[in-house]
Protein backbone atom coordinates (compact mmCIF):
# COMPACT_ATOMS: atom_id res chain seq x y z
CA UNK A 1 0.00 0.00 0.00
CA UNK A 2 2.28 2.19 1.07
CA UNK A 3 4.70 1.46 -2.87
CA UNK A 4 1.25 2.57 -3.87
CA UNK A 5 0.90 5.93 -2.54
CA UNK A 6 4.89 6.69 -3.68
CA UNK A 7 4.76 5.88 -6.76
CA UNK A 8 0.99 6.70 -8.40
CA UNK A 9 1.57 9.86 -9.39
CA UNK A 10 4.39 8.54 -11.72
CA UNK A 11 1.53 5.71 -13.01
CA UNK A 12 -0.51 8.30 -13.59
CA UNK A 13 1.66 10.29 -16.44
CA UNK A 14 2.83 7.14 -18.00
CA UNK A 15 -0.91 6.28 -18.60
CA UNK A 16 -1.07 10.18 -20.10
CA UNK A 17 2.09 9.91 -21.49
CA UNK A 18 0.62 6.33 -23.74
CA UNK A 19 -2.40 8.00 -24.50
CA UNK A 20 -0.48 10.69 -26.15
CA UNK A 21 1.77 8.37 -27.91
CA UNK A 22 -1.33 6.16 -28.73
CA UNK A 23 -2.63 9.04 -30.63
CA UNK A 24 0.59 9.81 -32.49
CA UNK A 25 1.12 6.38 -33.96
CA UNK A 26 -2.04 5.14 -34.46
CA UNK A 27 -4.51 8.04 -35.65
CA UNK A 28 -4.99 8.63 -39.06
CA UNK A 29 -5.96 12.47 -38.75
CA UNK A 30 -2.71 14.78 -38.64
CA UNK A 31 -4.50 17.48 -36.67
CA UNK A 32 -5.52 14.08 -33.86
CA UNK A 33 -1.51 13.35 -34.40
CA UNK A 34 -0.96 17.01 -32.99
CA UNK A 35 -3.08 16.87 -30.56
CA UNK A 36 -1.35 13.59 -29.12
CA UNK A 37 1.89 14.56 -29.47
CA UNK A 38 0.87 17.97 -26.98
CA UNK A 39 -0.81 15.17 -24.70
CA UNK A 40 3.06 13.56 -24.25
CA UNK A 41 4.39 16.28 -24.11
CA UNK A 42 2.24 17.84 -20.73
CA UNK A 43 2.72 14.27 -19.33
CA UNK A 44 6.35 14.66 -18.89
CA UNK A 45 5.72 18.47 -17.87
CA UNK A 46 3.53 17.19 -14.79
CA UNK A 47 5.76 14.43 -14.27
CA UNK A 48 8.52 17.00 -13.89
CA UNK A 49 6.77 19.55 -11.70
CA UNK A 50 5.65 16.65 -9.72
CA UNK A 51 9.79 15.55 -9.57
CA UNK A 52 9.93 18.98 -7.76
CA UNK A 53 7.51 18.06 -4.63
CA UNK A 54 8.88 18.16 -1.03
CA UNK A 55 6.75 16.56 1.83
CA UNK A 56 6.74 18.39 5.41
CA UNK A 57 5.53 22.17 4.81
CA UNK A 58 7.55 23.63 1.93
CA UNK A 59 6.41 26.63 0.38
CA UNK A 60 6.70 27.93 -3.33
CA UNK A 61 10.45 28.63 -3.88
CA UNK A 62 10.09 32.51 -3.14
CA UNK A 63 11.80 33.70 -0.56
CA UNK A 64 9.68 35.66 2.37
CA UNK A 65 12.44 37.58 4.04
CA UNK A 66 14.99 39.60 2.60
CA UNK A 67 17.26 39.31 5.48
CA UNK A 68 18.67 35.63 5.07
CA UNK A 69 20.40 35.13 9.10
CA UNK A 70 19.43 34.43 12.29
CA UNK A 71 15.44 33.13 12.69
CA UNK A 72 14.75 33.61 8.53
CA UNK A 73 18.10 31.71 7.87
CA UNK A 74 17.17 29.72 4.48
CA UNK A 75 16.36 26.32 5.11
CA UNK A 76 16.45 23.97 1.98
CA UNK A 77 13.98 22.00 3.17
CA UNK A 78 11.32 24.75 3.36
CA UNK A 79 11.54 25.75 -0.43
CA UNK A 80 10.54 23.62 -3.50
CA UNK A 81 13.18 22.35 -5.72
CA UNK A 82 13.22 25.17 -8.01
CA UNK A 83 14.88 23.55 -10.64
CA UNK A 84 12.40 21.24 -12.49
CA UNK A 85 9.84 24.62 -12.16
CA UNK A 86 12.48 26.39 -14.57
CA UNK A 87 13.30 23.67 -17.10
CA UNK A 88 9.36 23.15 -17.61
CA UNK A 89 8.74 26.67 -18.20
CA UNK A 90 12.05 25.90 -21.03
CA UNK A 91 9.79 22.99 -22.44
CA UNK A 92 6.44 24.89 -22.62
CA UNK A 93 8.00 27.25 -24.44
CA UNK A 94 9.13 24.57 -26.97
CA UNK A 95 6.10 23.00 -26.65
CA UNK A 96 4.41 26.09 -28.11
CA UNK A 97 6.91 26.21 -31.07
CA UNK A 98 6.85 22.44 -32.11
CA UNK A 99 3.20 23.12 -31.92
CA UNK A 100 2.91 26.39 -34.47
CA UNK A 101 5.03 24.53 -36.67
CA UNK A 102 3.55 21.59 -36.64
CA UNK A 103 -0.29 23.16 -37.30
CA UNK A 104 1.82 25.80 -40.26
CA UNK A 105 2.72 22.15 -42.16
CA UNK A 106 -0.51 20.89 -41.85
CA UNK A 107 -1.97 23.82 -43.40
CA UNK A 108 -0.01 23.67 -45.94
CA UNK A 109 -0.77 19.72 -46.18
CA UNK A 110 -4.42 20.71 -46.60
CA UNK A 111 -3.76 23.91 -49.10
CA UNK A 112 -2.03 21.22 -51.27
CA UNK A 113 -3.91 17.98 -50.74
CA UNK A 114 -6.88 19.29 -49.51
CA UNK A 115 -7.24 16.49 -47.00
CA UNK A 116 -5.91 16.00 -43.55
CA UNK A 117 -6.39 12.12 -43.54
CA UNK A 118 -2.75 10.59 -43.80
CA UNK A 119 -3.72 7.18 -46.29
CA UNK A 120 -5.67 9.50 -48.52
CA UNK A 121 -2.40 11.91 -48.44
CA UNK A 122 -0.25 8.99 -49.53
CA UNK A 123 -2.70 8.13 -52.51
CA UNK A 124 -2.88 11.41 -53.79
CA UNK A 125 1.33 11.27 -53.54
CA UNK A 126 1.55 8.42 -55.36
CA UNK B 1 -2.14 -1.06 -37.83
CA UNK B 2 -4.08 0.44 -34.70
CA UNK B 3 -3.81 -3.22 -32.52
CA UNK B 4 -0.42 -2.64 -33.02
CA UNK B 5 -0.26 0.52 -32.15
CA UNK B 6 -2.09 -0.40 -29.40
CA UNK B 7 0.30 -3.16 -28.57
CA UNK B 8 3.58 -0.50 -29.02
CA UNK B 9 1.82 1.55 -26.41
CA UNK B 10 0.96 -1.02 -23.75
CA UNK B 11 4.56 -2.80 -23.70
CA UNK B 12 6.23 0.75 -23.78
CA UNK B 13 3.85 2.05 -20.83
CA UNK B 14 4.66 -1.64 -19.04
CA UNK B 15 8.99 -1.16 -19.57
CA UNK B 16 8.36 2.89 -17.68
CA UNK B 17 5.76 1.43 -14.80
CA UNK B 18 8.73 -1.60 -14.40
CA UNK B 19 11.53 1.78 -14.26
CA UNK B 20 9.39 3.75 -11.78
CA UNK B 21 10.51 0.83 -8.73
CA UNK B 22 13.55 2.55 -8.91
CA UNK B 23 11.97 5.93 -8.86
CA UNK B 24 12.11 8.49 -5.58
CA UNK B 25 8.92 8.01 -3.48
CA UNK B 26 6.73 11.35 -4.38
CA UNK B 27 7.41 13.99 -2.47
CA UNK B 28 10.60 12.60 -0.37
CA UNK B 29 12.86 15.70 0.94
CA UNK B 30 15.83 13.74 0.21
CA UNK B 31 15.18 12.69 -3.41
CA UNK B 32 18.50 12.87 -5.44
CA UNK B 33 16.95 15.45 -7.57
CA UNK B 34 16.10 17.56 -4.32
CA UNK B 35 19.81 17.44 -2.95
CA UNK B 36 22.13 17.92 -6.12
CA UNK B 37 21.74 21.31 -7.45
CA UNK B 38 18.99 22.60 -6.05
CA UNK B 39 19.96 23.22 -2.39
CA UNK B 40 23.04 25.77 -3.85
CA UNK B 41 20.47 27.85 -6.15
CA UNK B 42 18.14 28.19 -2.74
CA UNK B 43 20.49 29.54 -0.46
CA UNK B 44 22.58 31.57 -2.68
CA UNK B 45 19.80 33.18 -4.74
CA UNK B 46 19.07 36.12 -2.45
CA UNK B 47 22.63 36.62 -1.91
CA UNK B 48 23.50 36.27 -5.34
CA UNK B 49 21.38 37.86 -7.51
CA UNK B 50 19.09 39.60 -4.79
CA UNK B 51 15.97 38.02 -6.43
CA UNK B 52 13.55 37.14 -4.31
CA UNK B 53 11.84 34.24 -6.70
CA UNK B 54 14.48 31.96 -6.82
CA UNK B 55 12.74 30.55 -10.59
CA UNK B 56 13.20 33.59 -11.70
CA UNK B 57 16.86 34.03 -10.09
CA UNK B 58 17.67 30.29 -11.86
CA UNK B 59 15.90 31.28 -15.58
CA UNK B 60 17.46 34.61 -15.90
CA UNK B 61 20.78 34.94 -13.95
CA UNK B 62 22.56 31.44 -13.63
CA UNK B 63 21.55 29.90 -16.50
CA UNK B 64 20.65 32.67 -18.88
CA UNK B 65 22.42 31.33 -21.44
CA UNK B 66 19.52 28.26 -21.31
CA UNK B 67 16.88 31.54 -21.85
CA UNK B 68 19.03 32.84 -24.84
CA UNK B 69 18.83 29.55 -25.94
CA UNK B 70 15.17 29.39 -25.42
CA UNK B 71 14.30 32.75 -27.28
CA UNK B 72 16.31 31.15 -30.30
CA UNK B 73 14.09 27.99 -30.93
CA UNK B 74 11.40 30.67 -30.06
CA UNK B 75 12.54 32.68 -33.47
CA UNK B 76 12.78 29.65 -35.54
CA UNK B 77 9.74 28.51 -34.71
CA UNK B 78 8.37 32.21 -35.62
CA UNK B 79 10.68 32.24 -38.92
CA UNK B 80 9.37 28.70 -40.06
CA UNK B 81 5.63 29.45 -39.72
CA UNK B 82 6.26 32.79 -41.62
CA UNK B 83 8.28 31.02 -44.37
CA UNK B 84 5.55 28.19 -44.37
CA UNK B 85 2.25 30.12 -44.22
CA UNK B 86 3.14 33.21 -46.66
CA UNK B 87 1.71 33.25 -50.10
CA UNK B 88 4.08 33.87 -52.63
CA UNK B 89 2.93 36.18 -54.75
CA UNK B 90 4.26 34.80 -57.72
CA UNK B 91 3.20 31.56 -57.81
CA UNK B 92 -0.71 33.04 -56.97
CA UNK B 93 0.03 34.56 -60.51
CA UNK B 94 1.51 31.20 -62.15
CA UNK B 95 -1.91 29.38 -60.68
CA UNK B 96 -4.15 31.61 -62.69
Amino acid sequence: MDFIIAKYNYWIYIILMMIGFYAMISKSNLIKKIIGMNIFQTAIILFFVSIAYKKGGATLPILTHADAHGEHAIQVAGYLNPLPHVLMLTAIVVSIATLGVALAIAIMMYRKYHTLEEDEILKAIK
Amino acid sequence: MKTLGLIVSIIAGAFLMYGTIDMPDWGDPNSPASIHVSPRYITNAATETATPNIVTAVLADYRGYDTLGETVVIFTAGMACILLLRRRKDVRKARR
